[in-house]
């Protein structure tokens, strides 16, 4: 062979001998130290002999205690015949090995165990210490050997295999000396086969002589050994040395070091040894590599053939399958990385025959493997390994054909080592298991084989509508949803993965699949059962996917809103039931359960009125998300999501407080209710007094308000507010102000703006408080300076808001006068629309606030005159594309007309009455009284609407692709949101009706019919339902 | 679950037994329950036949002795003590369900998933 040419003979002489005088120098060492312990046992009056072998007896296993017999004293002659004639004695080693030794050392060495003589057990002790950690490091020795040998790396190989060996040997018997008179732990039990392999390893190596043996699992774990604890770049060099001609080991080695070797290899590019697993994850290479040579080192690969077909190569196929999940590692996280292999191969099979070679070719940064492959799994593999082999066999996986040999080519195909292997067996036996086999293997008895099937599932679904389908067809779900009970982490974890991927989509089919299946139940149970927060990112944004699907909702709320409040909400943003003095407020931890857990109740809470009266009364709920939102603003991070779901929730919570919360009707004010639809006068007497006297009047009819609304400051209370109560307290303004300056996401600016909104309408003790509140705090220029903002739902919930705030006269008043020009300036100009282009639900809800500003105040309507707005105004009325826009607007003009004190003006600046009719093309005249732009903003409508595209636009956030696409999808909710005539962002903003006069509500609903849907859908008499 | 009037109706069944929380004056089961003769059986959204006027369990509350017993939303009540449940008004039900005098209630119960699991264990 070649090895041989290349050795040179005198080298190995040479380490031979060198070897050979250490030994010696060892051997003479432990005579003496066996004469010695000998001696003093023998002045010690101890019986020495009995007491040892007692000792022995009760410190070890019988079995360790033969093995160590037998071994010990050969190996001094070992050493020595090796010594003589390195390479034909190898093969004798291992005879003399399993001889029967004479155990005439042994006595010495054991009676040194016991204890009486110190300085003997130290040296021995010493004497193993060094040995054994050759054991361990081969390297080591292969150090020495190439220092004192600087040719030929590859002759050296045998040599060292020698001196492994013997040094094993020597180490076996010295085990039972270890220092505490313990068995050294490592070694303990496997150390007599663990040498055994190695020795026979390299008996292969040197001498051609293959044995297919059983001992892979011990090779392997001792491979793991050397890798991740040999710092020496040598141990990369051996390994290579050692594995890759040895096809069979290598791929074994390639699936079980995984887990093992990522870890420590997390930081950085792994050196060579990464190869391996690269094209470990590449399957599919086969056909494409054809015969071209491998990388690695060509030995042995005719060896390896013969290797193959023996039986131990199956152990490794579970293996196989973990790989599979390994890959999906990062698919949790980084949806983008994920894409390269697996998925390709999943699909390529069950797609059809694209071989999607291009596709693989991003290689998976080392990197991104998540170092979740958690050793104790790795563990269980191993220890299971034996016991399912046979089960292996049963798998789906293997053809029936070949039926095992079906599962050991997969293997190879992922290990993808050898050319000449492909080449020899180049007829595909191999198959991707298609998907009822993938499904059928959920219900596999072993544990790992359930697992391993869930994540190739979580793989194979992901973005792949298709395959989501097929697995509902397939009956696949309800096999998950079962699985989420699971005992095992293992097991639970990916198939919560696989339920998450499935769930995520525009198939509203899949997520009613869950439903049916009772997973949402499952789902909360599971939340409640672990800790693990892998899990509970997978189980939240499981419910954040199936919340989305307007008919989940209320499932979710009945099954899970309690859970997710207590297990999430509450724990991560740093509310304190009761706060402790000592301990200063926690803060909000943005956790990604905790996003995902404020998106589902996100959507959840639009869900229409019962759905908002669920989670007000949730306990701590209300409290949580304030906490948390005042904890963003102390902390001056207020652009996440977290941070937007919460404000969208408390926006939607806000929604209709002052008509859904119980005891609403004791704060409602009845002089407002009649104020809005009544003519000017009334109305302004009203407002005058929201202006300073209202209050007071307000006071008298609710007495015990009365000092505390004379002062604005928030009313006494005896105990503290909690719950929905504090929803429409008037600090809640101070935060959505805080929110409205410095936040820079719009979706945030929008939901606080429209939190204000929703508080500030209505006629109720509360909302004069809070649009008073908003005015002290000085939140008006704040509001108008974001009608500036380039983002279209933030300037049209601003503008909303300012027509609600204007309820209150003052309020009317400074918007008149401070917010004209901005609101005017958002106004297209005819048919030329300015920068902003803003869309129609913009335009028509800046013209419905105008509406509001001119209305009662003549001043107003001066300084709209002012702000150039005429010109506008009547472009709009006669030239807009947009019948809504049309109707706001001539709705506004005709306000202005009416105000006969301005006519002078408005005569001279050239405009007359025709100029301020309702152009006759627009609509009928019964609609124009209507003043159509209202119906946008009495908005129990928008509701309904925002329903039905919720499914869309609905923050279905991709958990499961965080990559460009998933970007895509978030940023589709705002996409899908200009396409709907409601409201921008994908929750509910809800606008408040701005007057409950009647004549308005007529025509609203005659010129919307989603207006009565949704109404319908209050006021539809529920079915009866008693608790009991 | 369709099935002719007057004949006999094959159902599987679970037993659950709840023992009634005390809260204060009241005990409590901690669900509700939807459907009775007198109802509108359109509207229920458990049942598979919308002409099924039987008594549905609507809601369950969370960590509640329902819950705790394993009873689930959509569940159809079949008995109460022994009672028929499965034609009575809504108000019958409910008196049926929270006798003062009785600290346990046992109930037939029937829901899809039962169903199907032994549709799918037959099949095998």
């Amino acid at each position: 062979m070649d090895d041989y040419d290349v050795r040179s003979a005198a080298s190995i002489l040479a380490s031979v001998k060198e070897q050979e005088a250490r030994f010696e120098r060892l051997t003479r060492a432990l005579e003496e130290e066996r004469r010695n312990v000998s001696l003093q046992l023998e002045r010690a009056n101890l019986p020495p002999e009995r007491l040892s072998v007692c000792n022995m007896g009760g410190s070890q296993p019988l079995a360790w205690q033969q093995i160590v017999m037998q071994e010990q004293s050969p190996s001094n002659q070992t050493s020595l015949a090796m010594m003589q004639e390195p390479q034909e004695l190898v093969e004798e080693t291992v005879t003399i090995e399993e001889d029967p030794g004479t155990p005439t050392s042994h006595v010495s060495v054991v009676t040194s165990e016991d204890g009486t003589t110190r300085r003997t057990e130290t040296k021995v002790t010493k004497v193993v210490k060094t040995i054994t950690r050759r054991t361990y490091h081969p390297v080591t020795v292969t150090e020495t050997l190439v220092e004192s040998k600087p040719a030929t790396p590859i002759a050296e190989i045998d040599p060292v295999t020698k001196m492994v060996k013997t040094v094993t040997t020597r180490t076996v018997r010295q085990v039972p000396l270890g220092p505490d008179g313990l068995p050294i732990p490592d070694g303990s039990s496997p150390l007599g086969s663990y040498t055994d392999s190695i020795d026979r390893r390299y008996m292969k190596n040197g001498d051609r002589y293959i044995t297919p043996q059983a001992t892979s699992t011990l090779t392997r774990s001792f491979n793991n050994y050397n890798d991740s604890y040999t710092e020496n770049p040598e141990g990369q060099y051996r390994h290579y040395g050692l594995h890759d001609g040895y096809t069979d080991m290598s791929d074994n080695y390639g699936s079980l070091s995984r887990g093992v070797n990522y870890r420590p290899r997390y930081a950085y590019m792994p050196p060579n040894n990464y190869r391996p697993e690269n094209s470990y994850t590449l399957p599919i290479r086969k056909d494409d590599y054809g015969h071209v040579a491998q990388p690695q080192v060509p030995m042995g690969s005719s060896n390896v053939e013969l290797n193959r077909s023996q039986p131990e190569r199956f152990h490794p196929e579970p293996y196989g399958l973990e790989d599979d999940r390994r890959s999906l590692g990062p698919e949790e996280e980084e949806a983008y990385e994920l894409e390269p292999d697996y998925s390709t191969a999943g699909r390529r099979t069950l797609a059809g025959a694209d071989r999607g070679r291009q596709m693989r070719e991003p290689i998976r940064e080392p990197a991104r493997v998540r170092g979740g492959y958690e050793d104790p799994i790795e563990a269980e593999l191993i220890d299971e390994r034996h016991p399912y082999i046979p089960s292996v066999y049963t798998a789906p996986l293997a053809q029936p054909e070949r039926g095992s040999m079906a599962s050991l080519d997969r293997l190879e195909r992922m290990g993808r080592r050898s050319p000449s292997i492909d080449s020899i067996r180049k007829d595909p036996r191999w198959r991707d298991p298609d998907l009822p086999e993938v499904i059928a293997m959920l219900g596999h008895p072993i544990d790992p084989v359930k697992s391993n099937a869930a994540a190739y599932l979580q793989h194979l679904c992901y973005e792949n509508d298709k395959i989501k389908k097929d697995v509902r067809h397939l009956k696949g779900i309800p096999i998950l949803v079962s699985l989420l009970d699971h005992p095992k982490a293992e097991v639970h974890r990916k198939a919560c993965g696989a339920l998450r991927n499935i769930s995520y989509g525009k198939d509203n089919d899949n997520k009613v699949a869950i439903k049916n299946c009772d997973g949402i139940p499952a789902l909360i149970r599971l939340l409640r059962k672990t800790n693990d927060m892998e899990v509970r990112e997978l189980i939240t944004g499981t419910l954040w996917n199936l919340s989305s699907y307007e008919p989940l909702k209320m499932v979710i709320i009945n099954h899970g809103l309690q859970t997710l409040t207590n297990e999430v909400i509450i724990p991560h943003s740093g509310w304190e039931q009761e706060p402790n003095e000592d301990s200063k407020p926690r803060d909000a931890e943005w956790t990604t359960v905790f996003k995902n857990t404020s998106g589902c109740l996100r959507n959840v809470s639009s869900d229409g009125a019962e759905a908002r009266r669920r989670l007000r009364e949730c306990e701590g709920l209300v409290d949580a998300l304030l906490h948390a939102l005042q904890s963003a603003v102390g902390k001056k991070d207020m652009d996440n999501k977290s941070v937007e779901n919460c404000v969208c929730i408390m926006r939607n919570l806000s929604y209709h407080v002052h008509k859904e919360v119980p005891g609403a009707e004791k704060f409602q004010d009845p002089t407002a209710n009649q104020a809005p639809g009544s003519g000017g006068p009334q109305r302004k007497k009203k407002d005058d007094a929201g202006c300073f006297g209202g209050k007071k009047a307000k006071g008298r009819k609710n007495g015990e308000n009365d000092k505390n609304y004379d002062t604005l400051d928030l009313p006494k209370r005896t105990e503290p507010t909690k719950g929905f109560e504090l929803l429409y307290q008037p600090e809640v303004v101070r935060l959505y102000l805080s929110l409205l300056t410095e936040s820079q996401n719009y979706n945030t600016l929008e939901a606080a703006a429209g939190a204000l909104q929703n508080l500030s309408a209505g006629q109720w003790t509360w909302s004069t408080y809070i649009r008073a509140t908003v005015r002290k705090e000085k939140g008006l220029p704040i509001l108008v300076e974001l009608l500036r903002s380039d983002s279209d739902k933030v300037v049209r919930a601003v503008a909303i808001a300012l027509r609600n705030l204007s309820i209150d006269r003052r309020n009317k008043d400074l918007i008149g006068s401070y917010a004209m020009r901005d609101l005017v300036s958002n106004l297209p100009s005819g048919q030329q629309r300015p920068a902003k282009n803003l869309e129609e639900d913009t335009v028509v809800a800046i013209l419905n606030t105008i509406h509001e500003i001119v209305t009662d105040s003549s001043e107003n309507a001066r300084s709209l005159i002012q702000a150039q707005a005429i010109e506008k105004l009547v472009a709009i009325n006669r030239t807009s594309q947009s019948p809504r826009e049309t109707k706001a607007a001539s709705h506004v003009l005709q306000t202005v007309w009416s105000y006969k004190e301005l006519r002078n003006t408005l005569n001279k600046d050239g405009w007359n009455k025709t100029h301020f009719q309702l152009t006759t093309a627009a609509l009928p005249k019964g609609s124009k009284s209507g003043k159509p732009g209202y119906d946008d903003t009495t908005l129990p409508l928008m509701e309904k609407s925002q329903g039905n595209k919720k499914s869309g636009s609905g923050d279905v956030i991709p958990m499961d692709e965080l990559g460009p696409d998933g970007y895509s999808t978030i940023d589709q909710r705002d996409k899908e949101s200009k396409y709907k005539t409601g409201d921008g962002s994908g929750d509910v903003t809800e606008r408040e009706p701005l007057k409950n006069d009647t004549n308005r509500k007529n025509f609203l609903r005659s010129n919307r019919p989603s207006v009565n849907l949704v109404d319908a859908c209050d006021v539809k008499p529920q079915p009866v339902d008693s608790w009991v | 679950m369709s099935y002719i009037p007057g004949q006999p109706v094959t159902a599987v069944v679970q037993r659950i037994e709840i023992h009634k929380l005390r809260h204060g004056d009241n005990l409590i089961l901690g669900f509700s329950i939807g459907g009775g003769i007198d109802q509108d059986p359109g509207q229920n959204p458990y049942s598979e036949d919308k002409t099924d006027k039987g008594i549905y369990v609507t809601r369950v509350s969370e960590g509640g002795p329902a819950e705790v017993a394993g009873l689930m939303i959509g569940d159809k009540i079949m008995q109460v003590n022994g009672w028929d449940m499965t034609m009575v008004t809504h108000d019958q039900a409910r008196k049926r369900l929270t006798k003062k005098n009785e600290d346990i209630v046992r109930l037939l119960v029937t829901r899809k998933s039962l169903e199907n699991a032994v549709r799918h264990s037959m099949l095998q």
